[in-house]
């Protein structure tokens, strides 16, 4: 056999894999198409948009209360944080005075929502990694107690269209103070849990360390935001840079990563859920008596015309709204700015030379919704 | 207050204060001409297509201005008046942030594209371009991102693109008429044609 014969007889061929749309990996009905060279990873093309369904064009259809449920469907597992940037952006423009107790319920539902959010990313990254089920199960029944609160509000488990521009629609329940200082109590129990059976287990660590690392330049050229751009080193986070709502009045702190590997953004996350424990601590004290909505709320929500861009600290970074108001009772247009959107742009730069099993784990760590990253 | 029966209405052009960041920008390119407001919130400058390249090349790149984030683009259809490319930038070391936009005649949607200078624009200009029909000239991929690939005749996001009227696609009554209106993807003309069973869907 000569060299030549022997070199064609060990040549590898590309091979594409299709991951998704129904997989149990991708977190909804996200496609990526590997190219794997062996167990190496040389190429990646996302196809997004299976789940789009038009909420800008949708939202210029309908007045500036009816966009609210749109928002819900937008980000389906932090939908007060949506509902949050899309009622300030209205009443940015409008000029809209929000009575203190509605911000107050504003900012602890926001919050808890978040801890919500990251309990689901918690959990099904764990199931991702390989901890099949255990966290998953850990994490669901803590974020039950906090969804419970949740459905007591709103009367929803979901889509709970509940914030209003200028305040919010109907006060809390008369125990909403104890059941949150309850659950606050509960949730740091919770985040222990899930601490003590993942952060230092080694089958863990080495799924995750130094897997998927981004550069904090590639990051802010790529338009990350949240825990992402957080994990590279970088203290961004919009409560604190540009505070709005309320949140100037809180202390709390803004983790950090160093590497900006899978492993931080998992750090970060939960960091973050106990620093969102602690907003709502301060909060639910200080939470004054009082109306939930201005007292003249016009019948008819008209805005001046101009336009303004709302931007939010969401559980998965930045999520904006885009509002250009031309007078009248509608949009003239509407953007959202997805977090998840952005996000995904750098996945190739992650994906690219690590092994496929740990594709996996890198889309994981995204943490992505589908409904905001298609709209 | 406005009332509902009036025509759209365009914000007033309201000049920023002194010490903005728009003072800066007019420091770094002093051959640029540009109008600059203040919005609700962000300073809006709005400038001309053909510095659209110059302009975000050194807005990135000036230490002065520093704007490395770019946090959103989009579109905005004026109708006959064009449409509109807005680009939300910021800066983490200075903490600032701006506006840039650029208007586009109706009738020639080009403009420089701007993912050689932040990688992110490249999804988010693919975006807007299937949305409006816009062109970014010097795009590594301009292919659709969230509409189907065949979908090159209608632009959603654009006025002249209105729903179809609700009924007509709920009940029995999707049909030639429907499909003037909305988009109906090739191959299922025959079945949009069809009335009957699926209106109890």
């Amino acid at each position: 056999m000569t060299a030549t014969d022997q070199e064609r007889d060990l040549e590898t061929l590309d091979i594409h894999v299709n991951v998704g749309p129904q997989h149990p990996a991708t977190h909804g009905v996200f496609r990526m198409v590997l190219t794997v060279s062996g167990e190496k990873v040389v190429g990646v093309v996302p196809h997004i948009g299976y789940m789009h369904r038009g909420a800008e064009k949708l939202s210029e259809t309908m007045d500036y209360r009816q966009g609210i449920i749109y928002q819900d469907r937008t980000e389906y597992l932090a939908q007060f944080n949506a509902e949050h940037c899309y009622c300030l952006a209205i009443e940015k423009l409008g000029g809209i005075e929000v009575p203190e107790r509605a911000e107050y319920i504003r900012v602890i539902l926001a919050e808890l929502n978040r801890i919500t959010s990251h309990y689901m990313f918690v959990g099904a990254f764990a199931t991702d990694i390989g901890v099949y089920g255990t966290a998953f199960t850990y994490a669901f029944r803590e974020r039950e107690y906090i969804q419970e609160i949740f459905e007591a509000v709103s009367g929803d488990r979901m889509m709970y269209g509940y914030f209003r521009p200028g305040g919010v629609v109907w006060d809390v329940t008369q125990d909403f103070k104890d059941r949150v200082r309850w659950v606050c109590k509960q949730t740091r129990v919770g985040i222990d849990d899930l601490d003590r059976l993942l952060t230092t287990n080694e089958i863990f660590l080495t799924r995750c360390r130094d897997i998927g690392a981004i550069s904090l330049e590639d990051a802010v050229d790529y338009g990350l935001s949240g825990p992402m751009l957080r994990a590279c080193g970088l203290p961004h986070d919009l409560r604190r840079v540009e505070p709005y709502s309320i949140y100037d009045r809180f202390d709390f702190d803004i983790p950090t990563g160093t590497n900006g590997d899978v492993y931080d953004r998992y750090l970060v996350r939960m960091e973050e859920m106990r620093q969102s424990v602690r907003i709502v601590e301060q909060a639910i004290e200080q939470m004054p008596d009082g109306p939930i909505m201005p007292e003249k709320a016009p019948r008819r929500l008209r805005l001046p015309p101009g336009e303004v861009y709302m931007r939010t600290e969401n559980p998965r970074g930045e999520y904006g709204i885009y509002l250009v108001s031309k007078g009248g009772e509608k949009p003239y247009r509407l953007k959202i700015r997805s977090s998840c959107l952005s996000n995904l742009t750098a996945l190739r730069q992650m994906v690219v030379g690590q092994y496929v099993a740990d594709a996996v784990v890198i889309l994981g760590s995204v943490d992505i919704v589908l409904g905001e990253v298609d709209r | 207050m406005t009332s509902p029966h009036e025509g759209p209405q365009e914000a007033p052009i309201v000049p920023p204060p002194p010490g903005t960041i728009a003072d800066t920008f007019r420091e770094v390119l002093p051959d640029v001409e540009f109008t600059a407001t203040q919005g609700t919130g962000d300073v809006i400058l709005i400038i001309g297509r053909a510095d659209v390249p110059r302009v975000l090349q050194l807005a990135k790149d000036d230490p002065r201005l520093d704007l490395k984030y770019l946090r959103c683009l989009l579109g905005i259809d004026h109708m006959e008046a064009g449409i509109e490319v807005v680009y939300q930038l910021y800066s983490f070391t200075h903490k600032h942030g701006v506006t840039i936009k650029t208007r586009l005649p109706a009738d020639d949607l080009h403009v420089a594209s701007a993912a050689p200078v932040w990688k992110g624009a490249d999804w988010l200009e693919r975006e807007t371009a299937e949305m409006f029909g816009i062109v970014f000239d010097g795009h590594p991929n301009p292919v659709p991102l969230l509409l189907p690939e065949d979908m090159t005749d209608h632009h959603p996001l654009r006025k002249d693109n209105p729903f179809a009227q609700v009924e007509e696609w709920q009940g029995s009554r999707l049909g030639p008429e429907a499909a003037k209106l909305g988009h109906i993807p090739a191959g299922y003309e025959s079945i949009a044609g069809e009335s009957g069973e699926e209106s109890s869907e």
